[in-house]
């Protein structure tokens, strides 16, 4: 087995998930709109897995949507949203660093009259107020800013952000599956409009997600049929794949403390040792404000399909913000708003791990790096040794 | 297929490449071909005798296909005369290397083009110093923006360098000064942009030196065109003069001395 250190693509899901998960595929498989007992034990385990969710933002349960993951919920929170009260505006704010579904959604919404403003991030991928503040108009009905970056893992100040749109009465949607699990994310505290969470993001299966919509926050749907989740997502609830993503917050509740101080551990190894061990090395996103399982750098004169090539060859599965690794051939928007050039983007290495990666991983990957590094360089007509 | 679905021959032309590295001397020219956009960069040096190629070495800056069609190319033109050499297509490498991913053959299957720009330059026996400078020797020109930005994140003086601190700042060059300001500004923030028209900086060897002591990024054959933000400088259009390309540089400042 490869050592994965690319969490931030796909999770495994936790063991203890699929256990919890398996009844509900034969003996438990009712249907929640069936009037029958077997429909009746549906809606009572379905209702118990909103509220077991519910809990796990200090939300209310009828406040939990459920849908087929963040994508989805991303769409109906923006869309949605925007739908319904396009007659107070047609503006929305979103980040430059958003998740590449907040920008095609925000894409969309322009080609239906829709205006789409995009904040910039400084150097380390932090949004500032005073440059939402610049974007806000009359017309600005919506703001969505991630609660950290699922790439460099730059951390928001959400707790300003939210206060902001309270004062300014417009409001906010974040996409939070890249903190989840990793940061406390408490609705009561935060009091945010909406929020996007994802199942495998805290090691449920995936297909799974859920959209929080807070109580007095006007959505309509975009899928429309029998018109469950309270007629905001029509579509037979996916059972196992509910109580599969209810049993996961449940764990990642537990556990989550323990679990980032592991994280932590490794995190400021590996930026330091790297750091100090690679010459012409840089950390991309923020020394400190970033998620506990992220390290992303970038090496000068080499390029990151190539560095990922190469980690393969060693049994090590990464990650990159390469133009060369990606379907588009387009570097990383997020890379590319921090203001690093195009070649800079394509040396990048984004390692992610959670919550089976041992401390051993990371020893391997930290043993290995410097003589891959070193071995593109020969080849790199960018790099001359000093 | 995904980029990393590679054939095995591509996978051994990537981990053990052929003819690394580079040539000198009066036989020898190079075909360097590349986009700052894209990315990819590779140099291609040919050793020619007798109209033949007897030498061949190559560098590059890019993913696994463009580590391998190099290589695969250095083993292709050894050997043969220029004419035969110049007859190497894109499509030749690929197939040599039992193909590439669809997405792959335009953008890293650049060895065939930087064999043809070799040959060329051998030919011509001009290296391509000369053309670009003087395609480049103009003076700075007005940048669009740069007085609706006026210390708004555009800067025609600098009182205090640590007043950049932690701002991604950009500097158009301009000979000794602003080489210095450069350097002192890098100890204030990690990121310093020094942008030039020129092929190289015009200013001391020892202030190079110091130059690249720092982690000053320098432009080349480039120019801001445009200055962009809401309020406050957030962004220039930079055009690369060299491969008439233009892109978006994110950043906080810029100085114009």
């Amino acid at each position: 087995m490869s050592i994965y250190l690319d969490y931030q693509s796909a999770k495994p899901v936790d063991p203890r998930v699929i256990q919890a998960m398996q009844p509900y595929y034969y003996e438990r498989f009712g249907n929640p709109s069936s009037l029958h007992a077997i429909g009746d034990h549906a809606t009572e385990a379905l209702e118990n897995a909103r509220g077991i969710i519910a809990d796990f933002i200090n939300a209310q349960a009828k406040e939990i949507i459920f849908t087929s993951g963040a994508t989805e919920a991303n769409n109906l929170a923006i869309i949605g949203y925007a739908m319904r009260n396009r007659k107070k505006g047609n503006h929305i704010i979103i980040s430059e660093i958003e998740h590449i579904s907040i920008h095609n959604i925000s894409k969309f919404l322009e080609k239906n009259g829709f205006i789409v403003s995009k904040v910039p991030v400084n150097q380390y991928g932090e949004v500032t107020l005073q440059k939402i503040i610049d974007r806000i108009t009359k017309n600005t009905i919506l703001i969505s800013i991630g609660w950290a970056n699922n790439e460099i893992g730059t951390i928001q100040r959400m707790a300003d952000i939210i206060d902001l749109c309270r004062e300014k009465n417009i409001v906010l949607h974040s996409d939070a599956v890249a903190a989840q699990g990793l940061l406390k994310l408490d609705v009561g505290q935060n009091p945010i409009d909406m929020l996007t969470l994802s199942s495998n993001d805290i090691y449920g299966p995936s297909g799974v997600g859920i959209l929080y919509l807070k109580n007095d926050t006007r959505i309509n749907p975009i899928i429309i049929g029998g018109g469950q989740e309270n007629g905001l997502r029509s579509g037979t609830e996916n059972l196992p794949g509910i109580i599969g993503m209810a049993k996961a917050a449940e764990i990642t509740k537990v556990e989550m403390t323990e679990e980032t101080e592991r994280f932590l551990k490794y995190r400021d190894r590996l930026i330091k040792e790297t750091l100090d061990n690679i010459p012409k090395s840089y950390l991309n996103g923020h020394p400190s404000r970033r998620l506990p399982n992220n390290a992303h750098f970038r090496f000068s004169g080499i390029e990151g399909e190539s560095l990922l090539l190469s980690l393969k060859d060693k049994g090590i599965d990464v990650s990159t913000g390469s133009a060369c690794s990606s379907k588009t051939l387009e570097p990383s928007h997020t890379l590319i708003a921090t203001g690093l050039l195009h070649e800079e983007a394509h040396g990048s290495l984004e390692i992610t791990y959670g919550r089976f990666t041992t401390e051993k991983d990371i020893d391997t990957l930290l043993d290995v790096l410097p003589g891959v590094v070193n071995n593109l360089r020969k080849l790199s007509p960018l790099y001359k040794e000093e | 297929m995904k980029s990393t679905q590679y054939s095995e021959k591509v996978l051994d032309h990537f981990r053990k490449p052929r003819n690394v590295g580079v040539l000198e001397g009066e036989d020898v020219a190079v075909g360097r071909v590349g986009n700052p956009v894209c990315g990819d960069l590779m140099e291609i040096y040919i050793r020619v005798k007798d109209n033949k190629i007897i030498d061949m070495k190559f560098k590059t800056f890019g993913c696994g296909s463009a580590i391998a069609t190099a290589s695969m190319i250095t083993e292709l033109a050894m050997g043969k005369t220029l004419e035969q050499a110049l007859t190497i297509t894109r499509n030749d490498v690929a197939s040599e290397l039992d193909g590439l991913p669809p997405v792959k053959m335009h953008c890293s299957n650049l060895a065939a083009d930087a064999l043809k720009e070799a040959i060329k330059n051998y030919k011509s026996m001009k290296k391509n110093e000369v053309a670009a400078t003087q395609k480049n020797d103009q003076a700075i020109r007005n940048i669009a923006g740069e007085y609706d930005f006026l210390n708004k994140g555009v800067f025609h003086k600098i009182d205090e360098y640590s007043s950049f601190n932690d701002k991604r700042t950009i500097i158009v060059d301009n000979g000794e000064k602003t080489a210095q300001a450069a350097i002192e500004i890098s100890k204030y923030t990690p990121r310093v942009v020094l942008v030039t028209h020129l092929r190289t900086l015009s200013v001391k060897s020892d202030l190079k030196i110091m130059l690249n002591k720092t982690d000053v990024k320098i432009l080349y054959e480039s120019r801001i065109i445009e200055i962009k933000g809401v309020n406050t400088v957030e962004k220039v259009l930079i055009h690369d003069l060299n491969e008439d390309e233009k892109y978006e540089l994110f950043v906080d400042a810029v100085i114009i001395l």
